[in-house]
């Protein structure tokens, strides 16, 4: 349609190279130091036989099989009800339902702390705390597969048996692999985190690999210890993405017609379920912070103390957000638009750097760019913006991409015919169909942004701080109402933009 | 004079204030095939949805024999218990079962003891003319004539009373239409089972009707029917 030397071809380029210093390097940089010849394999080997290593690996699979299994009931169940279910006020439902997913895991880590005491230090409490972070990925998954299954299929069933067999047999079913997906994507997450464990003190490879290169000051230590985890993540996010296949980037319905109502006999079940799940998920770590933070006063004294670090962070989110939308904006329509096989690969991969682990990240990132001849973005505030990019492009992209594909490849073939050229298709025919998704993209950017801490902690110039970092380094040395009121502040700045993007959804949705 | 095997009083679903069927009354025989055509829009589909308990009526009642199964916004007997097989237009053949499991479902649904059961899915597949190497098979390993045979033969398996098929013929190619349209008669005639079928094609309706029933979109008086006896008497 357009040829090669068009301005598409100059701007998906120049997006795929950003993309490439950005978000692959820094990941390869470090696979390739750790397998670097002089020491390498047998430091591995090292790593691999160690007893204490091999508790390591055995707490982060717990936490990682513990909170994917848990988060996919709960989310599972939730999805269903979402999906199914008639309930009212179903939109800021799902907004309250989705809200613990975009607070920063250890702001939640940090209230449960205050209520649960010591049982919160332990493996068990950081996999009740990630299940509070990450069911959301399960529950909108679980919605999503259900969505896609033709209601027909339901109803056929609905005409010989029971809902409940029905749900057992047909639709649970069909919906599984998605589900499964989503819970091998909750299983790396959970042992990619790093904030948790470490507010809590569950000693797991991130927290390890972040002590070995922070407070040891041995890198190679840090690089060898991270490899089992780039591994571990690498393979299952590579499973659960070929498992999903088309459906990370494809946002239409397969089944036509209405939902059917056969579940609503459950309606009452269902209400007590979403209420319970938003007062213990949502509000209980909220009241709890509040009732910390007014124990003692230092709400404005905390804020005010921290207000260069405020200031630092939402700046940063800001640049951040735009720099990953644009870049994701470029890489999700070049991703719209390739073969079913070139996709599946670049889906991938995109979803194996998005579950890097941000200490792993953080350590590529130095190792690449405290160099000479580095353009001089080493100890500079861009470190932090190259570290948003680096985590979370992938998965704006991956998002982009499925925004674009509901738009349909004819509409830009008409423009093509009619005369235009790519940018003025662009501007004129793809950019207003998509400009609400974007918008929605770069808010959920900004909102991961502003929480990051595993990443930027590690790659913050000296003296320079953000408010996640100074939450984080303050739970050890400050009063608990001091911090407690830093989270609460940095939970409400996160909540006001999700509301009004979930308003805006909502009034949008179809009754 | 026999009383109706199905009865529809006054019967209104509508859809958002708009589609569907209003005040809608309809008796039916048993073992009486009954070929309901009508436009796009006409409420066709609606029709048999509620008849099957998919859909509560907004206003009316249902009657299957002799029992009420709906009344106004409530189905009193859910639609697993009205004992009614249904062609879907689509089909909606479980795709993650094969033959053998879509007939299954709806066996062990129907109460059939295991030890019986695969005789019988066996006896229904060969009523329908599906043949034996297909049972473990799934959906989409099967031509569009075997899916419509497969998809008859699940709704038959459960012994239903009552068969309602949705434009059954509607995605085939003209000569599979007129053979599954000719077996499907036949078979209709050999089990002596009530039949509803909804089409918009009258060659359907010469082959199956005892009695066809033409529909008219809702207008304010409500949905107009007009029926006529086999192909020639008709009664306005």
């Amino acid at each position: 349609m357009w040829g090669l030397r068009s301005s598409r071809t100059l701007v998906i380029l120049t997006a795929a190279t950003v993309f490439v210093i950005a978000c692959v390097l820094p990941p390869l940089y470090m696979l390739s130091a750790i397998l670097h010849p002089g020491g390498g394999e047998t430091a591995l080997r090292d790593v691999l036989l160690d007893t204490r290593q091999q508790g390591l690996l055995y707490t982060t699979l717990l936490l990682g099989v513990g909170t994917s299994v848990l988060a996919t009931l709960v989310g599972g169940a939730l999805g269903l009800v979402l999906a199914r279910i008639r309930l009212p006020f179903k939109a800021p439902l799902r907004i309250a339902l989705v809200a613990p997913a975009v607070l920063p895991p250890y702001v939640i880590a940090l209230a449960w702390s205050y209520v649960a005491g010591s049982i919160a230090f332990t493996v068990w409490g950081a996999i009740a705390v990630l299940t509070s972070a990450l069911y959301p990925m399960s529950m909108l998954a679980t919605e999503v597969a259900l969505q896609q299954v033709d209601p027909r299929l339901e109803e056929a069933a609905l005409l010989a048996a029971p809902p409940a067999r029905v749900l057992r047999r047909i639709t649970a079913p069909l919906a599984f692999p998605t589900v499964m997906s989503a819970a091998l994507m909750v299983f790396v997450l959970a042992i990619s985190d790093f904030s948790v464990p470490a507010v809590l003190r569950v000693r797991v490879f991130t927290t390890e690999v972040f002590s070995a290169f922070a407070a040891l000051y041995d890198s190679g230590r840090a690089m060898i210890l991270s490899l089992p985890l780039v591994i571990l993540t690498t393979v299952v996010a590579a499973a659960a993405a070929i498992a999903l296949g088309n459906r990370l980037v494809t946002t239409r319905r397969t089944g036509g017609g209405r939902p059917i109502d056969a579940f609503d006999s459950w309606r009452l079940a269902a209400a007590v379920a979403v209420c319970g799940a938003i007062g213990l998920m949502l509000i209980a770590p909220l009241i709890t912070l509040v009732l910390e933070a007014l124990r003692s006063p230092s709400v404005v004294p905390a804020i005010s103390d921290s207000r260069e670090a405020a200031v630092n962070s939402l700046v940063l989110a800001l640049i951040g957000a735009t720099v990953v939308t644009m870049l994701a904006a470029g890489l999700g329509y070049a991703r719209a638009h390739t073969t079913a096989r070139t996709g599946a690969a670049v889906d991938a991969l995109w979803v194996v750097l998005f579950t890097v682990p941000s200490t792993v990240v953080g350590i590529g990132l130095i190792g690449m760019w405290n160099r000479p001849n580095a353009l001089g973005l080493y100890g500079t505030r861009a470190m932090l913006v190259l570290a948003y990019v680096a985590r979370f492009a992938p998965v704006a992209a991956l998002a982009v991409a499925a925004i674009v594909r509901a738009v349909p490849r004819s509409h830009e073939q008409a423009a093509a015919v009619a005369g235009a050229g790519w940018l003025r298709t662009i501007a004129h025919i793809v950019l207003p169909q998509i400009r609400v998704g974007l918008l929605a993209v770069w808010v959920i950017t900004f909102i991961l942004a502003f929480g990051e801490v595993g990443t930027s902690i590690l790659v913050a110039p000296p003296g320079e701080s953000t408010l996640p970092i100074r939450v984080y380094t303050l739970t050890a040395n400050a009063p608990p109402g001091y911090v407690a009121a830093l989270a609460l502040f940095q939970a409400f700045v996160i909540l006001i933009p999700l509301t009004l993007l979930g308003l805006a959804f909502g009034r949008r949705e179809a009754p | 004079m026999t009383a109706p095997f199905l009865r529809l009083n006054g019967v209104t679903k509508r859809y958002r204030g708009h589609g569907g069927i209003t005040d809608l009354s309809l008796e039916v025989l048993a073992s009486e095939s009954v070929v309901v055509v009508g436009p796009s829009g006409s409420g066709k589909t609606t029709l048999l949805r509620v008849i099957a308990g998919l859909e509560r009526p907004d206003v009316g009642e249902i009657w299957l024999d002799g029992r009420i199964v709906a009344q106004p916004k409530r189905n009193t007997v859910p639609a697993n218990e009205r004992g009614i097989g249904f062609v879907f237009q689509d089909l909606a053949l479980w795709p993650h079962l094969t033959v053998r499991g879509n007939l299954d479902f709806v066996a062990a649904s129907a109460g059939i003891e295991k030890r019986s059961r695969l005789a019988r899915i066996h006896d229904v597949l060969r009523l329908c003319r599906v043949e034996p190497q297909f049972v473990d098979r799934y959906p989409h390993q099967l031509s569009g004539g075997e899916q419509q045979r497969v998809a008859l033969a699940r709704a038959l398996v459960g012994s239903p009373r009552l068969l309602l098929m949705d434009e059954p013929f509607s995605s085939l190619d003209p000569d599979l239409r007129v053979t599954l349209r000719g077996e499907v008669a036949s078979l209709r005639q050999q089990l002596g089972i009530t039949a509803i079928f909804v089409s918009h094609d009258a060659q359907d309706a010469d082959a199956l009707a005892d009695r066809t029933i033409t529909i008219q979109p809702p207008s304010e008086k409500g949905t107009r029917l007009g029926s006529r006896l086999g192909s020639s008497s008709f009664r306005p």
